[in-house]
């Protein structure tokens, strides 16, 4: 249990956890039976919530030109989230021809099995994405989660 | 689900000055949005009990409620472009 604290204390102070999700956290950790030192473990609910604190909340997009021009866009990954849970909804035959057009530009990705859970990996996947794009010109592209 | 965004502002300058800035305050419309989204789930509701009695798979009221968490969920969105090709003009929005 003194682990799990340091994690939540350590990511509390890394700046990945607010105060409040800390004080959730220290909650669950102390009132779940499973977190208790014989386990060794966060609780289920704990570990749920730890996982989803350290989850990137933000896709930035910055582009930075030697002219002068800058590009700055944040967007909520919990954005992307909402948006693709919306592809449940498209019908099968376009969700088909979705798939076939982009297998063909090379990826292959089914969105017909598409579950939540695999939105979930995705997303916190996110987090060991970096794009660096630097041009000779001296231009710079950086897409990143945090 | 989160709550719809409260405000979106907005900020046109060129070279640093602000020419047109604006602060909308979304909440404002959010009786509106209410009494909309509340008309068009009686709408979605009745579609989906005809589905289900056609025997098909209903899922307009769940479309309906994604489409709203879709609009909360914009909230922490920023955009900021900078060109000074065109006179340093600057771009900004954010959603709160």
């Amino acid at each position: 249990m003194g682990d799990d604290r340091s994690r939540i204390l350590e990511l509390l102070a890394t700046g990945k956890i607010t105060a409040e999700e800390a004080g959730r956290l220290l909650d669950a950790l102390e009132t779940n039976p499973q977190a208790s030192p014989e386990a060794g473990s966060l609780g289920d609910f704990a570990d749920k919530a730890l996982a989803t604190a350290s989850a990137p909340k933000f896709l930035y997009v910055k582009v930075v030109s030697v002219k002068g021009d800058n590009v700055n866009v944040k967007i909520p990954l919990s954005l992307v989230r909402a948006g693709l849970k919306l592809t449940s909804f498209i019908p099968q035959p376009a969700m088909e021809q979705i798939n076939k057009n982009m297998a063909e530009k090379g990826m292959s990705f089914d969105f017909l099995n598409f579950k939540p859970e695999d939105l979930e990996e995705l997303v916190s996947s996110l987090r060991e994405m970096e794009v660096n794009v630097d041009a000779n010109n001296g231009d710079t592209v950086r897409v990143y989660a945090a | 689900m989160k709550c719809p965004p409260y405000a979106v502002s907005m900020r046109i300058a060129d070279d640093e000055r602000t020419k047109f800035r604006m602060w909308f305050p979304v909440f404002i419309l959010w009786p509106l949005l209410l009494v909309f989204v509340l008309l068009t789930l009686i709408a979605t509701l009745f579609a989906d009990l005809f589905t289900l009695i056609s025997g098909r798979k209903p899922g307009y009221t769940r479309f309906l409620l994604g489409v709203v968490g879709v609009a909360g969920e914009t909230r922490g969105t920023e955009v900021f472009i900078q060109d000074r090709s065109n006179n340093g003009r600057i771009v900004a929005f954010t959603v709160r």
